[in-house]
């Protein structure tokens, strides 16, 4: 509102001293215009090729190294990460391998274990068995001579015993023929 | 008050009187401004390109934010055809900017609040830009004053107002500038000598009056830089691509 107020006074306050420049306004006053219209060309014209042919060439020239950098960055990291998927892939693969073949030969020597445990264990219980009969062969071989054995020492026994008592010998076979018959009897 | 409000727009001789076939070409206080502007630019672009770095740093960040902004304003306006003018948009869009900002320095002068400068400028865009529209497009540059899509009854009518606006261009152009920086300069002149005046009972209420319009002329500085640069690219734009 101010602006609008002031510039329009202004443009009053132009046209009014339009005629009377010196009084108003000294930008009206044509003394100098030409010196400013010189100095302004020599001095812009100084600086317009100062910024085409030295700044803009240089800011643009930044800006464009600047881009182009920043691509140049990106574009090698984008070919970093291809390679280390790549990689990665490699390695997943290297590792699936190995694992399978850790489990082949895991399950290889499992069953060859499998095997051998059998084999031996067969082996084993054959030996067992023969052991066993053989062992039941001697202890039938010693209680048929432990059992003679007794027969005889009970004989004896008791043909002693009746030795003492009657003091007398008696028919060893009519012993013989008793024990054999208690012993029987005891056995069943 | 004090001291007449316009006679920070003075311009005075510094030096030698230069004379060239009777026209005085004499260095003033306007070309030491416009001088010291120069080396502002110079200055501050020499230090926006010194290190050419890939993670700019202050003054680099600036100028670069600047080449970007204007490209951006040319390629919107103007198109792709617009790029061989682009140092020269750059150019004014700094020099004015650069001109109206040592202008808001206490003391100083402000080249661009003088109409001459102003439409020395305008003239040698207006005309640059018929040049250019002329030699691009030949006589179907006459065109220009030939909206498509109009009655042919209004067509004298609608062609006279084309004529007129199209050669009003490089006064509204040179005037919105030096109006805009005369005015602002002027009123905060004219609140100052108020704070004096006014002195210690009431003085305070122009001086934050002026602190405001202070910050308001350098929003101005910087938006009357834009309109400038942005008017520049549109005719610009009409000379190289002919719409109408």
């Amino acid at each position: 509102m101010i602006k609008i107020i002031s510039l329009t006074t202004l443009s009053l306050f132009i046209l009014r001293n339009a005629y009377a420049a010196e009084a108003g306004m000294p930008q009206l006053d044509p003394t100098y215009w030409a010196s400013q219209v010189f100095w302004l060309t020599l001095i812009f014209s100084a600086i317009y090729f100062l910024i085409a042919k030295i700044f803009v060439p240089k800011i643009k020239g930044n800006i464009d190294a600047r881009e182009s950098q920043i691509r140049k960055d990106i574009n090698e990291a984008n070919s970093l990460k291809e390679e280390a998927d790549k990689k990665l892939k490699e390695y997943n693969k290297i590792i699936d391998e190995a694992k399978l073949e850790a489990k082949k030969l895991i399950s290889e020597g499992r069953k060859k274990i499998n095997e051998d445990i059998q084999l031996k264990k067969e082996q084993i219980e054959k030996d067992i068995q023969k052991e066993t009969l053989s062992a039941t062969k001697e202890i039938e071989k010693f209680k048929i001579n432990s059992l003679k054995k007794i027969n005889i020492i009970s004989e004896e026994i008791v043909s002693d015993i009746i030795k003492d008592i009657f003091k007398e010998d008696l028919n060893k076979s009519s012993i013989k023929a008793t024990v054999s018959e208690v012993m029987k009897e005891r056995r069943n | 008050m004090a001291t007449n409000p316009m006679h920070q727009f003075n311009v005075y001789k510094i030096g030698p009187e230069i004379k060239i076939n009777g026209i005085d070409l004499s260095f003033t206080n306007a070309s030491l401004f416009m001088l010291i502007s120069g080396i502002f630019i110079s200055l501050f672009l020499l230090l926006g390109t010194k290190d050419r770095k890939i993670v700019p740093g202050k003054f680099q960040l600036i100028s670069e934010m600047l080449y970007n902004f204007i490209s951006k304003m040319i390629s919107d306006t103007a198109g792709k055809k617009a790029k061989p003018y682009f140092s020269f948009i750059f150019s004014l869009f700094i020099f004015v900017l650069f001109c109206n900002m040592v202008g808001m320095l206490p003391y100083s002068f402000t080249v661009t609040s003088h109409i001459i400068v102003t439409l020395a400028f305008a003239m040698f865009i207006f005309i640059g830009v018929t040049i250019l529209g002329f030699v691009i497009h030949g006589f179907k540059y006459l065109k220009i004053f030939v909206p498509s899509g109009v009655p042919m009854v209004l067509l004298p009518i609608i062609m006279i107002i084309e004529i007129i606006s199209y050669l009003s261009r490089p006064v509204s152009l040179s005037v919105r500038l030096f109006a805009n920086m005369m005015a602002g300069h002027t009123m905060l002149k004219v609140f100052g000598g108020f704070v004096i005046s006014l002195g210690l009972v009431a003085g305070w209420l122009p001086l934050t009056f002026s602190v405001a319009l202070t910050g308001l002329e350098i929003l101005v500085a910087f938006l009357q830089a834009y309109v400038f640069a942005i008017l520049t690219c549109i005719y610009l734009n009409d000379a190289l691509n002919l719409h109408h």
